[in-house]
């Protein structure tokens, strides 16, 4: 039960940010962590180390975003208002806020990749995770940078 | 802004104090577990012993029409296989969730068509075997007490068509709805990871 707590106490937080990344909701990217340590909890006996414990984690997490419907539903159908940035101060808080609509605003194989992306994770590990190649996943990181680059860009934000 | 780092130096702001501590965390998850699995262990647990209730009572009572066998027989079997299918569901809620989200999607899928295949098949199958079976078992005290087994007999088979003719396809409807949300969206992210 140590390693169970181990393993929540070291990686909850990630989890968590990804989530949230995925959902632009802090209630429901902690229930898809509370749906994913119970996924960990369940199988723990039986995971084989076959993949790194990180990589395990991680999948369980995105494939829980992935099935959440009532995320789905949510979604903005359309892009940012372009007034936005009139409204939007500097501060850290808003800037986060603003980076998660950004993402939100991503389909959902995007908002994953660029969330693990921004965790820190090696894109040989997200590829593992996602079920493509490397080279799949370079490309299509540097597609989602081009994408929230522009976004950034188009709302005139944190120049 | 356009920096990799810097987008990751402000997602890295994001508070993450309000998540539940480990043991709080371990609390939730009995809890869950307990709740989420009585249905269905409870469900195989009553259909089996209905099944066997039944054979044992064929076997130990007085029964003289062979319909009476048949129908008890038919009834057990309806029972097993309810347990069957609730324990292949279980199994699928056991199973491990490690797999790439690529073979996460196409594992869905199969669900989806499982589902699918209960409705049309599974579930038809079933009740069938439920409703043949009870009609024969019935049909021993019909015989002998008909004034007022029919009006049981009469009375469940009107209950029965209600359900099939009435309930069952809105029902059907209304999961097909979702099923078919569903079938949309996992094209939708299948074809965003070709």
């Amino acid at each position: 039960m140590t390693h169970f707590e181990d393993l929540y106490n070291r990686y909850a937080p990630q989890i968590f940010r990804v989530c949230l990344g995925y959902t632009n909701d802090a209630d429901q990217a902690k229930d898809l962590v509370q749906e994913t340590f119970i996924s960990v909890w369940k199988n723990l006996d039986g995971f084989r180390n076959q993949a790194q414990v990180s990589t395990w984690i991680f999948r369980i997490a995105t494939n829980h975003c992935l099935r959440a419907i009532e995320v789905a539903k949510r979604m903005p159908a359309a892009e940012l208002p372009f007034d936005i940035a009139e409204t939007v101060e500097e501060s850290p808080e808003e800037k986060l806020a603003f980076l998660y609509r950004c993402i939100a605003e991503l389909e959902e194989t995007e908002r994953i990749i660029i969330s693990l992306e921004l965790e820190g994770l090696p894109q040989a590990q997200i590829a593992e995770v996602v079920g493509l190649s490397s080279g799949n996943v370079r490309v299509k990181v540097h597609r989602v940078k081009e994408k929230l680059a522009q976004k950034f860009k188009a709302y005139g934000q944190f120049r | 802004m356009d920096n990799l780092d810097d987008l990751k130096a402000i997602w890295h702001t994001a508070k993450t104090d309000a998540l539940p501590s480990s043991q709080e965390m371990l609390q939730m998850i009995r809890k869950f577990r307990g709740q989420k699995l009585r249905n269905k262990w409870l469900m195989i647990i009553s259909s089996l012993s209905l099944s066997a209730f039944l054979v044992s009572a064929l076997f130990t009572g007085h029964t003289e029409y062979i319909s009476t066998y048949i129908g008890g027989l038919l009834m057990a079997l309806s029972g097993v296989l309810i347990a069957a299918t609730n324990a292949r569901s279980l199994k699928r809620f056991y199973r491990l969730d490690d797999c790439s989200n690529l073979d996460f999607v196409a594992f869905i899928e199969i669900t989806r068509q499982n589902q699918v295949y209960y409705y049309k098949k599974t579930m038809v199958v079933i009740v069938v075997l439920c409703l043949v079976g009870w009609m024969l078992y019935m049909y021993e005290p019909l015989v002998k007490h008909w004034l007022w087994m029919g009006g049981v007999y009469s009375a469940f088979l009107v209950y029965m068509a209600i359900m099939w003719f009435v309930v069952r396809p809105r029902s059907f409807k209304k999961d097909q709805d979702k099923l078919n949300t569903m079938r949309q969206r996992l094209e939708n992210i299948s074809n965003q990871l070709k």
